[in-house]
């Protein structure tokens, strides 16, 4: 988890406007979907990859290992296309591996997409760019503070199984199921001793239980950043088109 | 169970968003009712929430072994009710497609449809039923955190059948490719959140007093 966090606060693009981010990385996801994989979705993944990797400077190898994670569900599931069950049992099915690699290219291409706003953009500037859309403050307002207590609570996880992974604790099925109940069961209690002390210290610096405040730059886009993304999204509807 | 990014079709992704708006705002009203009546509650239900994401870092002994790890709606929704599970369910999933690439914005709709819909309401569901039979509580909860894990597996399974019919046996040809390739992973998850869930119950309530804030209703019904 801290990977993509520590990328997202320290990465080229950081100090680039949130809108441009934004509307690059999801106008090449809608682009990877709405038009066939070949050639389109090939030129996204292009895309996003060397927005990632040249543009951000985010480590080749980086990129491939968080790439990778979502990879095992994707080819689980293509390779289901490739096999069809009728009357007569399992067989190969029509054109299976056309769509299969279809499949494949296009969720790469989309991961790829999502990743590009991942390593380029902390999930708390998200979060705080849908307040300004309007969205239930309560969502926001939730969203923020669990997006603070993540890394909190994610250290004392940490700790806990270093701890009960020296002990042997996770060696065999019945201990892994035992020692991983203990933890959840010991985290949970604590999750919440930490929001009550929280709420403690808030309530004594005079909050009334309504939003946070907290300052965040704005960073405004210029005119040629978004002239540049929205002329490399208009080059890939004109490729989707013309091979549609 | 996750669909990642760029699975679905546009279409399904834009009909599972559809099918599951009300769901998450009909939660999101449930938790603003909370939030003024009780506005400590934010942080209570902020810490809950980034539990239930830590909790997806918990690898699960599985078959495979490959990505197996507990999802947590079961506990949510018999702790917190499960209509409130759809808002915080929203929040944890875009957190998990946002910070560990697993899942997606595309496939939002239909892994909240899945994972913070169908999952909390028949797990939380299987649980009443089964503490109003008078079943041990022990058990009351196993059935509950296990058919909520199952549950979710069936319906992702369907998405799939539905983006990706069969060519010759068609949706239902489908279902059952899916629902058999991914059992291998699934149904030994489901029983080992159960279990585990069981574990989690069991030390929550032993730890008595107000070790969860009000929140362990564990004790059956409330």
């Amino acid at each position: 988890m801290t990977t993509v966090d520590r990328i997202a606060h320290t990465n080229r693009w950081r100090g680039r406007s949130l809108a441009e981010k934004v509307v690059l990385a999801l106008g090449l996801l809608v682009v990877a979907l709405a038009f066939p994989p070949w050639p389109t979705a090939a030129a996204v993944l292009a895309v996003a990859a060397t927005a990632a990797i040249v543009g951000a400077g985010v480590a080749p190898r980086t990129w491939a290992l968080v790439m990778a994670a979502p990879l095992g569900f994707v080819v689980t599931g293509a390779a289901t296309l490739l096999v069809t069950i009728g009357a007569d049992g399992v067989g190969l099915a029509p054109n299976g591996f056309a769509d299969a690699a279809g499949l494949t290219l296009r969720a790469g291409a989309a991961a790829a997409a999502l990743l590009l706003l991942a390593f380029t953009t902390p999930a708390s500037d998200l979060v705080a760019g849908l307040a300004r859309l309007r969205l239930p403050t309560e969502l926001v307002e939730l969203a923020l503070l669990v997006y603070r207590f993540l890394f909190v609570l994610s250290d004392t996880f940490a700790a806990m199984h270093a701890a009960q992974e020296a002990r042997l604790g996770h060696v065999g099925w019945r201990r892994r199921i035992r020692s991983s109940g203990a933890l959840a069961a010991n985290l949970l209690p604590r999750a919440l001793d930490r929001a009550h002390r929280m709420e403690a210290g808030l309530m004594a610096r005079g909050w009334d239980g309504g939003a946070l405040r907290v300052l965040t730059p704005r960073r405004p886009a210029t005119v040629a950043g978004l002239a540049g993304v929205v002329a490399t999204l208009a080059a890939l509807v004109l490729l989707g088109v013309a091979t549609r | 169970m996750h669909i990642m990014e760029g699975f679905l079709p546009m279409g399904h992704a834009i009909g599972w968003t559809i099918a599951a708006t009300p769901f998450v705002v009909g939660g999101t009203i449930a938790l603003r009712r909370t939030l003024k009546e009780r506005p400590e509650a934010r942080l209570t239900l902020a810490a809950a929430s980034a539990f239930t994401f830590i909790l997806s870092a918990l690898k699960l002994p599985s078959v495979t072994g490959s990505c197996s790890h507990p999802t947590g709606t079961g506990l949510g929704a018999m702790t917190f009710g499960p209509a409130v599970m759809a808002p915080v369910g929203l929040i944890v999933l875009l957190f998990q497609g946002l910070l560990l690439a697993h899942g997606g914005l595309t496939t939002l709709g239909a892994n909240v449809f899945s994972m913070a819909i169908a999952g909390p309401w028949v797990g939380w569901a299987a649980w009443r039923m089964a503490t109003g039979a008078g079943l041990p509580i022990a058990v009351a909860v196993f059935l509950g955190a296990a058919l909520a894990d199952l549950s979710t597996y069936v319906v992702t399974s369907l998405q799939l059948a539905l983006a990706f019919p069969d060519p010759t046996s068609g949706i239902a040809g489908s279902f059952v490719k899916f629902a058999g390739i991914f059992a291998v992973t699934q149904v030994p998850l489901a029983i080992a959140e159960g279990l585990l869930t069981v574990v989690v119950a069991a030390a929550l309530v032993g730890r008595g007093g107000d070790a969860g804030h009000g929140f362990a209703p564990l004790s059956g019904g409330r």
